[in-house]
């Protein structure tokens, strides 16, 4: 075996902690039948984002989107938020939203999907 | 029998981008205060010969607008007019249009003659100014487009109509459509329609890859320049297409007064030019002249040509790696001397090889020449006094680094600027001289190249770094940071926040992603600050990407390369120090932190010598500020290898960065890190999801 070698390593950076690294939390869950957006629903947070709609969007429904602590959101959140409402109306379960931040508004409004996020009465 | 001009055009579009720069660098004396009648005659000479050869090649929009230009100059250079520095300002978005015109009539697009027109009436307005009669003289063979439409066209409604269909990589790049769009928004009014029929179910859809599409319709009179700028981080990775609304109108009086450029004759080309009486250069000839006597001779070669050159010497080098390895077992008085020649061999290989390289090689100045105008612009809107000063500018990288080093440069310096240097009064009241300080300095270290973007501004804060990196979760209060670890807090992704970003250096492009790009290219940034005294981030460069660094380790009988740079530290594994998660993972306790384990062979699915962590050895990679530790059999040597792409000669396969030949004919593949840790946290393959119905 070749013995253990120490390679000369670049200047470190940022650390992350197991804890955060593994469980992201950008969301709250509510196992009734509200789906709350987290205050930051970005590319960070994607994949944390995603596996909670993808949870919520399995139940039964009738849903509430509350989306009035959204802060921060980019296209990567706007497109998850959209693929979980195109999900929702093809497995029909109703939604309708409680409320939504002005950022969400917004980043709505800028993107054009606002016909996308709204359930058919 | 007619010569056809189309083989001369991208040889003119080349040496007419140069000569742009060369008058840029010109006109930016100008603007300094520095009058010589050389400077005049080198921005003279630039706008008469982009118009000779404009007109040569029947692009007749661009040759009348240099014409304009070209008596402008004329009427500087004869001393009729008096340089000033609104006229500098005219004449360098007159550049500035030039180029832009070159590059759509280059790519067979649609020329702002919106934009043009404009600029054309700016100029008409300085030479018809104290009364001097040098308007400039209409082209009777080619009414400019802007004023044929405007006189012919009914006015339809001004505006752009924008298809953008982001790419894979986009948002992983750190290009937001959402940001894009909202600068738009910026320029004028939006209409926005998405396209969300390649939209999957929640279940499949990669969560890092954007999947909407978007029409947008841009109202207002709003420059082509303007609308390229916001997608200038994007657009290579999207399909863009930005047309002028009412196109139809608008296109029918641009072919109406520009010949098809690749169906031209020349003998139509020449009666098309504009002035005729005038003597036309073509551009071969004058640039010929002109290339003879700025540097005594060189020849034009397409990259190509050179990556074909570089490859072969690639692969002779790793013939030669098979012959001495062969040669190294055999016993005799031949075999010694077979072993001579051998050694003799390599040392010409490695000469042959650097000198290869060393033609691929570019001098920096290349990138830095693009910051004096951007400080001069930037500084000039911020109401900012600031002095740039570029040193090592004739240190040479390789042309891929180069290209792919620019924007990281362009976002650091917008930054320093931005951010870093401070108002004059506040400048003066903190004892400083009212001009701040941007330096750019690069330097050969070591087998790589630093480049270091200096400012004497206000520095970093560090408290205030702190309190927002715990505001969103970077950090907690319970670990004590240190001063370096706390400046490298502002690459840790999404840390920009709203008061931090500006329309100038907040493009939605962090410094998580200029880190990245500095890393992808095999690179490492660094950033040092003294509170009240500026700033100094140091990039440090590979010279080449065509050769790497890399440690081999083995894992069953398969070899991978993997980065030095990449590699943190190797150690093996104590049981004590392994946890089991749930979802059935493993991470390594390596002091305070806990890294995933990433099983190599798990990964790429082959037998192991090993499976349990003990016998094996951990390799601590890391990329994007995540760590992971790699599972492997053994090390073995370290070497610099030949990369060879997988792209060309395979597909991309994510994780793995390239393969190069081994001394003993086996082919390694080459690591990717960012790539293997993306694969690991998301092991689902990419590309099989089903597009929704739309």
């Amino acid at each position: 075996m070749i013995p253990v070698t120490e390679v000369p390593a670049p200047a470190l950076v940022l650390d992350e902690s197991p804890t955060r690294a593994a469980a992201p939390a950008p969301v709250h869950s509510n196992p009734n039948t509200r789906v709350t957006l987290g205050a930051s629903c970005t590319i960070q947070e994607a994949v944390a984002l995603r596996s909670y709609l993808l949870a919520q969007a399995a139940q039964s429904g009738p849903l509430e989107i509350d989306g009035a602590s959204v802060q921060v959101i980019d296209t990567a959140g706007v497109q998850l938020v959209v693929a979980f409402a195109l999900d929702c109306l093809e497995k029909g379960v109703a939604y309708k939203w409680l409320s939504r931040s002005e950022t969400l508004e917004k980043a709505i409004d800028l993107l054009g999907v606002g016909a996308l996020l709204e359930y058919p009465a | 029998m007619s010569l056809d001009l189309t083989q001369f055009h991208e040889i003119f579009f080349e040496e007419s981008f140069e000569a742009l720069d060369s008058m840029e660098a010109a006109l930016l004396k100008l603007s300094a205060g520095e009058v010589d009648a050389e400077l005049i005659n080198t921005i003279f000479r630039v706008a008469h010969s982009i118009k000779g050869g404009a007109a040569t090649f029947a692009f007749t929009e661009v040759a009348a607008f240099t014409h304009v230009l070209e008596t402008l100059l004329d009427q500087l250079r004869s001393g009729k007019r008096q340089v000033r520095p609104e006229i500098v300002d005219v004449l360098l978005r007159s550049g500035d249009a030039m180029r832009a015109m070159l590059l759509a009539t280059q790519h067979k697009e649609a020329i702002d003659s919106a934009g043009v027109a404009k600029l054309r009436a700016e100029l008409d307005r300085i030479m018809g100014e104290a009364g001097t009669a040098a308007a400039a003289p209409s082209v009777a063979a080619a009414p400019a487009p802007a004023a044929a439409a405007k006189a012919g066209a009914p006015a339809a409604t001004p505006g752009w109509r924008i298809q953008f269909i982001p790419g894979v990589d986009l948002l992983r790049h750190g290009n937001d459509p959402l940001r894009i769009i909202r600068e738009l928004s910026s320029l004028g009014k939006v209409r926005v329609s998405v396209d969300a029929a390649r939209v999957t179910s929640l279940s499949t859809i990669d969560p890092e890859v954007c999947v909407l599409g978007w029409k947008i319709e841009l109202l207002g009179e709003i420059d082509r320049a303007a609308v390229q700028n916001v997608f200038e981080w994007a657009e290579t990775e999207c399909e863009l297409s930005i047309e002028r609304m009412g196109g139809e109108a608008t296109a029918a009086a641009q072919s109406a007064a520009m010949p098809a450029p690749t169906s031209t004759p020349a003998t139509e080309a020449a009666t098309a030019a504009p002035h005729a009486d005038e003597p036309q250069h073509p551009p071969r000839a004058e640039s010929a002249a002109r290339t003879a006597n700025a540097d005594g001779g060189s020849i034009r070669v397409s990259i190509e040509k050179i990556d074909e050159l570089l490859n072969s010497v690639g692969e002779l080098v790793i013939t030669q790696s098979v012959l001495s390895q062969l040669a190294a077992p055999l016993e005799g008085r031949e075999a010694g001397e077979l072993r001579s020649a051998l050694a003799q061999l390599e040392r010409h290989m490695r000469a042959l090889q650097e000198s290869v390289m060393r033609v691929r090689m570019l001098p920096i100045s290349f990138v830095f020449n693009r910051f004096p105008r951007l400080v001069r612009d930037l500084g000039q809107r911020l109401g900012k006094k600031i002095e740039l000063k570029v040193t090592g500018d004739s240190t040479e990288l390789d042309k891929t680094v180069l290209e792919k080093i620019g924007d990281p440069l362009v976002h650091l310096v917008r930054n320093s600027i931005d951010h870093g240097i401070e108002m004059p009064d506040v400048r003066v009241a903190a004892g400083k001289t009212e001009h701040g300080t941007i330096s750019l300095h690069a330097y050969h270290k070591g087998g790589n190249v630093i480049v270091e973007v200096t400012d004497d501004g206000g520095g970093l804060r560090k408290d205030k770094i702190l309190k927002k990196a715990l505001e969103r979760g970077l950090v907690t209060n319970e670990v004590e940071l240190s001063e370096e670890r706390i400046l490298n807090l502002i690459f840790a992704p999404g840390f920009s926040t709203a008061d931090v970003v500006s329309d100038v250096s907040g493009r939605g492009v962090g410094m998580d992603v200029v880190r990245r790009n500095i890393n992808e290219l095999g690179g490492h940034i660094q950033i040092f600050s003294t509170q009240g005294q500026g700033s100094t981030i140091r990039i440090r460069l590979p010279l080449t990407l065509a050769i790497l660094d890399g440690q081999l380790a083995r894992v069953g009988k398969e070899v991978y390369v993997v980065p030095i740079v990449s590699i943190v530290e190797t150690i093996q594994v104590t049981r004590e120090r392994v946890n089991a998660v749930a979802g059935g993972g493993q991470v390594f306790r390596l002091r305070d932190d806990y890294l995933p384990i990433v099983r190599l062979h798990s990964l790429f699915d082959i037998d192991p010598d090993h499976t349990d962590l003990l016998d094996g050895l951990l390799m601590i990679v890391e990329a994007d500020g995540k760590r992971v530790g790699l599972f492997v059999d053994e090390l073995m040597s370290q070497q610099q290898v030949v990369i060879k792409s997988l792209e060309t000669n395979f597909k991309q396969v994510m994780g793995l960065a390239g393969a190069t030949m081994l001394g003993d004919g086996r082919v390694a593949l080459i690591l990717d890190i960012p790539g293997i840790i993306t694969r690991f946290q998301s092991p689902q393959e990419r590309g099989l999801q089903t597009p929704r119905a739309a």
